[in-house]
């Protein structure tokens, strides 16, 4: 009897030719983020197969399972040679720590294989109701756990019980490349998550006001990058110094406009990082409505610096929404830490909520905006995190 | 660099160190060891308490070793009285006042008395109130961690036990041991002193205890320090402590003198377009707090620690818990909380230091409020 995971994908099958493509690329991502275990993996049709594993790393690699983009559920199983002895054995394993009711599925792959489905699962739910006596009861529509029993072509079965749902999406990497505005607050991760769970491979750019921002906040946007990094099979993040176009906006241009001319700034960054990059869109945190910055006025202005497409995957998102999904993907504990990020210091009493552009476009012209930007490209620090 | 942040920790002496290496080395056994090296150890630690006794001018009390100050608080607090009422001020470090809250959350009465403007404690407030209620135990630091400012902790006790002689007396003296001249009276029961605000080590602290108060211990094991504080003795760390504590002592009017010229060089020469000295004429010569009005602490440190300055913040930036409970209780305004710094020295400190400091603190000011305002 030996332990199996079985790993299943969903949207994958919904692919026409170009299938193969997507698996492989899921399949190579799973090796990735197991690198350093070891492990025997074996392709199967629709599933994965990881066999061979140190017992005592299976709550690791269902962990790392549980971060990959692409993948639906797995299982544990048990792998036993194809007669009713062996198969009944396993199956008295695993209902060992299980009580309540139960139905057995068959599923026959080996139409060799006697006795037929139906049969093998009202023999294999006789033998278990009696060795277990009254702690189980059969019931076949919605029962408690369902005892499954997959009897493969080459003489093998699996037999499982728990079916653990993960993130689904898409694998990392399937659906181009993209940066990811990363402030350290509690959106942007999250827009991050969904965006790679969705097949985009990120790269991350933050914007840090030292001293105006201090270290810690800094070190702050590393662990949330960290995290995002985790679904997104590692992750660069760019830390660009927005310092100097900080206060020169605050000298030079009226205090309403602060966070809209702000924005126009990391947008032509950001756009231009992405390029040198090799990233084909911007990603935001900005959610419709939340803040002054993210009225569809304000968001006007700032897209209308750049021509790349600017992805907004929490745009209808109302922030308890987002909250729930910061709390799932473990950065909610991070992004609340009290550190003054990038926005606040140089917030104004009373910002323009529907910037008119033209009054933006004047209120900036008194800037030497080519020459702002080249100064915070020349000091791009790099972590591979 | 000049760092001006000894308040928070103090480069360890290296003199002190060298002294102490053995301990290290050769003399690395358990002090409760029953062969001679381990007796030899546990004469070690008995010199150590002699030693900070002597420093303390008391012969009415001992030593407790212990990890840090902040668990010298906390024996303090949760080990000499079982009941009844507790009585300390706003001024306090988080060791003694978040201790309170918890004595507060386990149903005892607790009650903290108002600051005067420069971080005192009221004292007729207090009497007041130990005169009209039954206090079982009163703590009150000795130098006000944020504020710099010196209670006459001996003149309290002395009240305090006038009024009622049940009441047990402690003090919190990290700020003030090795730094202030002062004698440790009868009438103060419990006193906390830390090694790392004298250049010792990190991880030793020790709670001076009047000789017969029954204290029961906080940490419960192989009885060391006599059954009150378990765990086996940081050897090394003591005897650092010691040393450290020796060298200060050997020399603490004139070290005094010293940092004093420093604290009322910057003191006077700091912007006071700009800067508010907080810290009144009854403060600890090593730590001078100010603050740059409307402007933020946080964002004055980071701009300082650009210019190799290194000064301690006495408010964070964050909107929760923005300001500083003890700067705000001595009755500040919010833009004068906004700026708080803490500015505070050794001594390893010289003028020197100072004069370049005070050109970068007031140009550093100066242009952030250029740009903050």
């Amino acid at each position: 009897m030996e332990n199996a995971i079985i790993i299943r994908y969903c949207e994958i099958h919904l692919k026409g030719k170009n299938r193969g493509y997507f698996e492989k690329m899921l399949k190579e991502n799973i090796k990735r983020s197991l690198k350093g275990i070891n492990f025997k993996f074996t392709t199967m049709h629709s599933r994965y197969l990881i066999e061979d594993f140190d017992e005592n790393d299976y709550d690791l690699i269902t962990e790392k399972l549980q971060k990959i983009a692409g993948i639906h559920t797995y299982s544990r199983a048990l792998v036993v040679d194809s007669n009713m002895d062996a198969i009944f054995e396993a199956s008295k394993v695993l209902c060992e720590d299980k009580s309540g009711t139960f139905k057995v599925a068959t599923n026959r792959a080996d139409k060799t294989f006697t006795p037929s489905s139906m049969e093998t699962s009202m023999i294999l739910g006789g033998k278990l109701l009696e060795t277990f006596g009254g702690k189980f009861k059969v019931k076949v529509k919605d029962p408690d756990f369902i005892v499954n029993v997959d009897i493969r072509e080459d003489g093998k079965t699996f037999v499982y019980t728990d079916v653990t749902h993960c993130l689904s999406g898409m694998p990392v990497g399937s659906a181009g490349k993209g940066l990811l505005l990363i402030s350290g607050g509690i959106d942007s991760p999250v827009a991050g998550y969904m965006t790679c769970k969705r097949g985009m491979k990120l790269d991350c750019l933050h914007f840090h006001s030292f001293p105006y921002t201090s270290g810690a906040a800094k070190e702050k946007v590393i662990e949330l990058t960290k995290k995002v990094g985790e679904y997104n099979g590692g992750v660069n993040l760019f830390v660009v110094s927005f310092t100097h176009i900080q206060e020169a906006i605050h000298e030079h241009c009226p205090e309403e406009f602060m966070i809209t001319i702000m924005r126009r700034f990391m947008m032509r960054i950001a756009e231009r990082l992405a390029k040198q990059q090799g990233d084909q869109a911007i990603i935001t945190g900005e959610s419709l409505g939340q803040v002054a910055s993210q009225t569809i006025e304000s968001i006007t202005s700032s897209n209308s610096v750049v021509t790349m497409p600017v992805l907004r995957p929490l745009i209808a998102f109302d922030k308890l929404d987002i909250i729930d999904i910061s709390k799932k993907i473990d950065t909610y504990e991070t992004s609340i830490l009290p550190y003054e990020d990038c926005c606040t210091v140089f917030l104004p009493k009373f910002p323009a909520i529907k910037p008119n552009l033209e009054k933006v476009i004047r209120a900036e012209s008194k800037l030497d905006i080519e020459g702002l930007i080249e100064e915070a490209f020349k000091n791009v620090e790099k972590y591979v995190l | 660099m000049i760092y001006f942040d000894n308040a928070a920790t103090t480069l360890p002496s290296k003199s002190a160190l060298e002294k102490a290496e053995k301990f290290n080395n050769d003399m690395f056994f358990n002090p409760s060891a029953l062969y001679g090296g381990g007796l030899n150890c546990a004469k070690e630690i008995k010199v150590a308490k002699e030693s900070i006794l002597k420093n303390l001018g008391t012969t009415n009390h001992e030593v407790i070793f212990t990890s840090c100050g902040s668990e010298s608080d906390n024996m303090a607090i949760f080990c000499a009285v079982k009941r009844g009422i507790f009585v300390t001020d706003k001024g306090e470090h988080s060791a003694v006042y978040k201790s309170f809250l918890e004595l507060k959350n386990r149903g005892l009465q607790v009650e903290f008395i108002d600051l005067n403007s420069d971080g005192s404690v009221n004292e007729e407030k207090l009497y007041d109130f130990v005169k009209n209620n039954n206090v079982n135990f009163v703590s009150i630091a000795h130098v006000g961690n944020e504020t710099a400012v010196i209670n006459d902790i001996n003149g309290i006790a002395k009240k305090l036990k006038s009024i009622n002689s049940q009441i047990i007396f402690h003090s919190d003296g990290v700020q003030a041991y090795g730094k202030i001249p002062f004698r440790l009276s009868q009438y103060v029961d419990l006193y906390s002193i830390s090694a790392h605000k004298i250049n010792a080590l990190k991880g030793v602290g020790a709670l001076i205890k009047k000789k017969n108060l029954n204290v029961k211990p906080l940490i419960f094991g192989g009885g060391q320090e006599g059954g009150l504080r378990s765990g086996t003795e940081n050897v090394f760390g003591i005897k650092v402590f010691q040393f450290a504590g020796e060298e200060k002592y050997s020399n603490l009017q004139n070290n005094f003198n010293l940092v004093k010229e420093i604290k009322d060089y910057i003191s006077k020469n700091l912007d006071k377009n700009i800067f508010k000295i907080l810290s009144g004429d009854n403060s600890s010569p090593y730590i001078l707090t100010v603050s740059a009005v409307g402007l933020r602490g946080e964002v004055i440190m980071h701009a300082m620690e650009e210019k190799e300055l290194i000064v301690g913040n006495g408010s964070a930036c964050s909107s929760k818990n923005r300001f500083s409970r003890v700067i705000e209780a001595c009755g500040y305004a919010n833009d004068v909380l906004d700026g708080v710094i803490r500015i505070s020295f050794s001594t390893s400190n010289n003028l020197d230091e100072a004069k370049i400091a005070i050109n970068i603190l007031n140009e550093t000011a100066s242009a952030l409020k250029k740009v903050m305002k």
